[in-house]
């Protein structure tokens, strides 16, 4: 009987699905958070009459054969890389991307992460810094006396520095996009690495063809959908607590067989 | 053993591989593209001696599952704003290269690989009219037209294909999503894509519950006449096997 085994399946696949939409809807408030998607296969087939095998020698076929499914699994748990919302904030160090590209910065151990995530504040030493304290690369160090900071759609960092009316530029924020972006690995606190899935890293000025443009002021919302999430995690119990009548259907079969020999 | 209870023997074995093609249905509830199964089953009729004291040959029916159904209905379109997803409405596949040769689907979840080819989840290529069809970077937001038309900034990218064939029911499962046929494939009339969404199983859960009801009490009921079968047989020998007083 397969049937015990395969509504196992069923409830396993549910069960990743129900963990999948928890993290989406525990994220809804995340900057920058990108919502996922489990995605399901149906698992190999035993085939027990192929279709399409002959019945005689007149040349009549089968034209269906027995193909017994043996459940399902989860093939994959994609992000879906759509643009959030930007919400103003009026702080002048939080800036959304606006279109594809991701911040880079260095972590502790020297390697590059990317982020989305752009609510950043000063280090000590006046540098450019996420909220975990890593550096935006290439390194932006704002001035001592300075008395505001503009940041234009390319990126380019001005700030008016006391006694000097004209702005001065300190540097320029970097964009870095993949050829996939769905194929990088989530690291937590926003961050996300390079893997061979996603391609080679290829940074470029803010604005310029096939980079996003840089808004001040602004932060990138989760692309969450609520009503969504809460209408696929009702579908996912209800497809859970299926599975769960089907093996209490089977184990129901298994007992009325074991009672035949009393 | 006695022929009624071979006859409920071959009821029982057809009703545990009925309640696992319904298992796999709903197992399979949530997974894109995927057609549900139905089992029939055919009449095995033999002929045995006439018992004795009886008159002409008499006719015995056994059960026997002859195949299963493919129902290919088109499932639900759900909105999912992937711009890699994509659906068929209507007839037809999208073909996919494996190692092991061309293998067609309706599971329309893509995604780019390292090298900006569009691939299943498997890895496999999505077929165009020219092979793989390539995305880079600077194409920015992808449109994919109903007809197939894939588009970016710089203008037409290639064209996705979509297949048809003679005997949609002639088609193996292969597993992930995957179907593989000999068939030659054709090209559908009417291609209508929908790109952002995907097309859900076509599982319905009320007619599998109920189908699966169904077997359990025609399981039941059949392991009911065997076990009073063989009470019948106890109490024979018991009234036959007793000495007379």
């Amino acid at each position: 009987m397969r049937a015990l085994s395969i509504a196992s399946t069923g409830m396993l696949a549910q069960q990743t699905n129900v963990e999948v939409i928890a993290n989406n809807l525990a994220n809804m408030n995340t900057t920058a958070f990108k919502q996922q998607r489990a995605e399901f296969q149906d698992l190999l087939y035993q085939n027990i009459q192929t279709p399409g095998s002959q019945t005689s020698d007149q040349g009549t076929y089968a034209p269906n054969g027995i193909q017994l499914g043996a459940g399902v699994r989860t093939a994959a748990v994609y992000r879906i890389t759509t643009q959030g919302d930007l919400k103003s904030t009026g702080n002048p160090y939080d800036v959304a991307i606006q279109g594809p590209g991701f911040f880079r910065v260095q972590q502790a151990d020297g390697t590059d992460a990317y982020t989305r995530s752009g609510n950043f504040s000063l280090s000590p030493q006046g540098q450019l810094v996420t909220q975990d304290g890593l550096i935006i690369q290439p390194g932006i160090a704002i001035p001592q006396n300075t008395l505001s900071v503009s940041i234009n759609a390319q990126g380019q960092v001005n700030c008016t520095i006391a006694g000097n009316s004209t702005p001065q530029t300190v540097g320029q924020l970097e964009l870095t996009r993949f050829p996939n972006e769905a194929g990088l690995q989530a690291l937590g606190s926003n961050l996300y690495l390079e893997t061979p899935g996603s391609g080679s890293p290829q940074a470029g000025v803010p604005g310029s063809t096939g980079y996003g443009t840089i808004q001040q002021g602004f932060l990138e919302t989760s692309n969450v959908n609520s009503v969504d999430e809460i209408t696929a995690l009702i579908t996912a119990q209800r497809a859970y607590e299926m599975n769960s009548k089907v093996i209490s259907a089977a184990d129901q079969m298994l007992q009325d067989a074991s009672r035949l020999g009393s | 053993m006695d022929n009624s209870l071979l006859v409920s023997l071959s009821h029982q074995l057809a009703a545990y591989r009925a309640i696992d093609v319904i298992a796999n249905n709903i197992a399979n509830a949530s997974t894109p593209g995927f057609k549900r199964e139905a089992s029939a089953f055919e009449e095995y009729v033999s002929r045995m001696r006439p018992a004795e004291g009886e008159m002409g040959t008499q006719m015995l029916s056994f059960v026997k599952d002859a195949g299963t159904l493919r129902d290919t209905a088109q499932g639900q379109m759900n909105q999912t704003g992937a711009p890699f997803d994509l659906a068929i409405n209507g007839k037809g596949y999208f073909a996919v290269q494996t190692p092991q040769g061309l293998r067609y689907t309706r599971d329309g979840h893509f995604s780019l690989d390292a090298a900006g080819q569009i691939v299943n989840s498997s890895g496999y290529v999505l077929q165009g009219d020219g092979g793989a069809i390539t995305i880079t970077p600077d194409d920015g937001d992808i449109r994919i037209a109903p007809d197939g038309t894939v588009s970016g900034r710089t203008g037409q990218l290639a064209k996705v294909r979509v297949v048809d064939f003679a005997d949609e029911y002639a088609m193996v499962k292969q597993g992930a999503n995957l179907y593989s046929t000999t068939q030659a494939a054709q090209t559908p009339a009417v291609i209508d894509i929908r790109q952002g969404t995907l097309e859900s199983s076509n599982v319905q859960p009320v007619l599998e519950i109920s189908h699966m009801i169904e077997v359990m009490r025609a399981y039941e009921a059949t392991a009911t006449l065997s076990k009073s079968e063989q009470d019948m047989k106890r109490q024979a020998v018991e009234k036959l096997g007793a000495m007379p007083s």
